[in-house]
């Protein structure tokens, strides 16, 4: 299998590092890649040839820095980059109560060791499981108990267009009881890239923390983005994502979220818009209420045209003793030509027999009285859709807490 | 060159896809400065006029002419046609969830004026406008955040439709039903912003079932439709007569 490559990586002699790449890779070899019966990937499923042979880049970074020119940012934020998949600076100045680290560092260091590969099962992430394997490109960040991080930390990921590489990133989130913090990830690319981003951030959030997480993808034509967010939440805690997809030719971001205690909670909202042909988008959840009181809220809403897919599949799990647990999610999108195509899996799994939940979703185009209404107003047919498409997803952005970050995405979604 | 502002002759549109006609020969010419009221029954097709005149794609013009300031309207898309200055104030202003009135205006503002060749208006320039315009009419700036016709009332709605009216000073106005759904000072505000942005230059077809609104703007010619067309034309005296005695002396057997 060419995804499994047969070179050398730092740490292959710390034997707690080795021990991690080799479970990874039992797994990997056990399960292999999604393909078309796997459950999970039915909707998104690709060919390996589709990745067109990555390779892992394991020589140090080469970058002079035109990468990340011109990252004008409308908010203050604390900037850490990858270019090509590799951490590109690390002269951070974390605030005090915060540690920023590579996961090379944190591995020496021995303080990621109860997170890092804790936070999922590798047999149920084929591509966490490869992730695993070149276990090294990585963050460890933690958010010391009691910590507020005022300003937002922001990762940028950028990819050049030199070489098609597949890269492995690994990182760890963990905010303490009541910390408090927002990550920003931001994927972008030149434009003729070819490549295969496969990431995962596990992601522990404390006692009655509150971790707030933005993405916002919009990468190469031809690109592959694979993310995995593991997520762990404790006792009042509470992990709110937002997912802005614009152009990659194939992302899947798959939400893996566990309310372990009572009254931890969670949010997935999410926006798609795609319109590039073949384009395929999953946003993928899996929400597993563990305990009493526990709530999740999802809203995703995407708009597809242009034989372009977009696929969201949901899935709420209510365990037996999680009483009084509440669970929402809906999904809508807006079809704008007879070409695209959405799919959409709802699924609850509800044991306990005092909980609310719900699902929903719809598909549509865009209402036509609305277009005229516009155009009896002088706005042209085509001014009027856009305006009725960012009308559509403006309900999502609206929710986001951060509305300096939602802004500043939408006003380049 | 004419001095008509609109000139329809021996219209017949039906909606598409639909064999059956429902306007069977219209014609009507309105001058600069008239105010024309059409008077006919519910479900005779007053409001096809109204889309048709407006270009809504539902409809279908299978022959007749319409030239409007000189132009053949019928080659015209909807936003074209409300760019030359024709505006259809809707019996049933439509609610647009995510868009907020003062973004809906910008937009209705700016696009009309780069169809004229005119600069867009930016922001300073476009609250300073609306804010005066918004003050005249009624309107809240509070209403003027919300989403446009979203939960508004009969009257809100009515008001928004006369203050955008204001705003992008057409040269023809389509009133479609405009009283329905206003209580008595509702009206009144209404008819009040027509007659404010009424002039000598511009003109006005009011649609209407009954007087209320024709008390307020007098209209200096009144035609009964039914059936399709016109068939027959007066005054003010017209529609008083048909308040009084009902449409049946004006249907056909």
């Amino acid at each position: 299998m060419s995804l499994l490559q047969n070179i050398n990586l730092w740490g292959d002699d710390i034997p707690y590092l080795s021990g991690l790449r080799e479970k990874s890779l039992i797994s990997f070899e056990k399960n292999g890649l999604p393909n078309p019966k796997t459950e999970a990937w039915r909707y998104s499923y690709f060919r390996e040839e589709d990745l067109q042979n990555p390779q892992i880049d394991n020589e140090p970074v080469k970058c002079d820095g035109h990468c990340h020119n011109g990252d004008e940012l409308p908010f203050d934020a604390l900037q850490i980059k990858y270019c090509n998949g590799k951490l590109h600076i690390n002269d951070w100045n974390a605030p005090k109560g915060v540690t920023i680290k590579s996961l090379i560092e944190a591995i020496y260091d021995g303080d990621i060791k109860s997170y890092l590969n804790k936070s999922f099962n590798a047999d149920d992430f084929p591509f966490a499981a490869l992730n695993g394997v070149y276990l090294e490109q990585g963050l460890f960040i933690l958010i010391e108990r009691g910590t507020v991080l005022e300003e937002p930390l922001y990762i940028k990921y950028h990819n050049h267009a030199d070489k098609n590489r597949l890269c492995n990133i690994r990182n760890v989130i963990v905010a303490e009881n009541r910390a408090k913090a927002t990550i920003i990830e931001h994927f972008c690319a030149e434009e003729r890239a070819l490549y295969t981003q496969n990431t995962v951030n596990e992601i522990f959030v404390g006692s009655n923390a509150k971790l707030q997480h933005y993405v916002w993808q919009n990468e190469a034509k031809n690109a592959h983005h694979i993310a995995l967010n593991s997520v762990q939440v404790k006792e009042g805690g509470n992990y709110a994502a937002f997912y802005a997809n614009g152009v990659c030719g194939f992302s899947r971001h798959e939400s893996y979220i566990r309310l372990l205690q009572e009254g931890a909670g969670a949010e997935v909202n999410g926006v798609y818009k795609l319109s590039e042909a073949n384009q395929v988008c999953d946003i993928s959840t899996n929400i597993r209420h563990l305990a009493p009181h526990t709530y999740s809220n999802q809203l995703v809403k995407g708009v597809a045209k242009t034989k372009a897919k977009g696929v969201f599949q949901g899935q709420i799990h209510i365990a037996p003793d999680a009483q009084q647990a509440e669970g929402h999610q809906l999904h809508r999108a807006l079809l704008l030509d007879d070409n695209a195509e959405i799919d959409c899996k709802p699924e609850l799994e509800v044991f306990a027999d005092d909980v609310k939940c719900s699902h929903g979703a719809s598909s549509g185009d865009l209402d036509r009285e609305q277009i005229f209404y516009m155009q009896a107003r002088g706005i042209g047919e085509d001014e009027a859709r856009n305006i009725l498409v960012d009308a559509y997803l403006n309900e999502v952005f609206a929710l986001n807490e951060n509305q300096d970050i939602s802004e500043w995405i939408k006003a380049q979604f | 060159m004419s001095d008509f502002l609109l000139q329809i002759k021996n219209l017949h549109a039906g909606i598409t896809d639909d064999k059956k006609e429902i306007i069977k020969g219209l014609s009507l010419d309105i001058k600069a400065g008239e105010v024309h009221a059409i008077m006919g029954p519910n479900g005779a097709g007053k409001s096809t006029l109204s889309y048709v005149l407006t270009g809504k794609s539902d409809y279908e013009v299978t022959a007749g002419d319409i030239i409007f300031n000189g132009k053949n309207l019928l080659e015209l898309s909807p936003s074209e046609r409300a760019s030359e200055g024709l505006f259809l104030s809707m019996q049933y202003p439509v609610a647009i969830p995510g868009v907020t009135t003062n973004v809906f205006l910008k937009h209705a503002i700016n696009a009309q004026r780069k169809y004229k060749g005119l600069p867009e208006l930016d922001a300073a320039e476009f609250l300073k406008l609306i804010r005066g315009a918004a003050k005249e009419f009624d309107v809240s700036s509070e209403m003027l955040k919300r989403e446009i016709n979203v939960g508004f009332s009969g009257g809100e709605k009515k008001r928004l439709e006369i203050l955008q009216l204001s705003l992008l000073q057409p040269s023809l106005a389509i009133l479609d039903e405009a009283d329905s759904g206003l209580d008595i000072d509702a009206l009144r505000t209404v008819a009040e912003g027509v007659n404010k942005w009424h002039n000598q230059n511009n003109s006005l077809l009011i649609i209407t079932h009954h007087l209320d609104l024709l008390n307020y703007i007098r209209p200096d010619f009144v035609h009964i439709y039914a059936d399709g067309h016109i068939v027959k034309s007066g005054s003010m005296e017209l529609a008083e007569d048909l308040e009084a005695n009902g449409y049946r002396n004006y249907l056909e057997e």
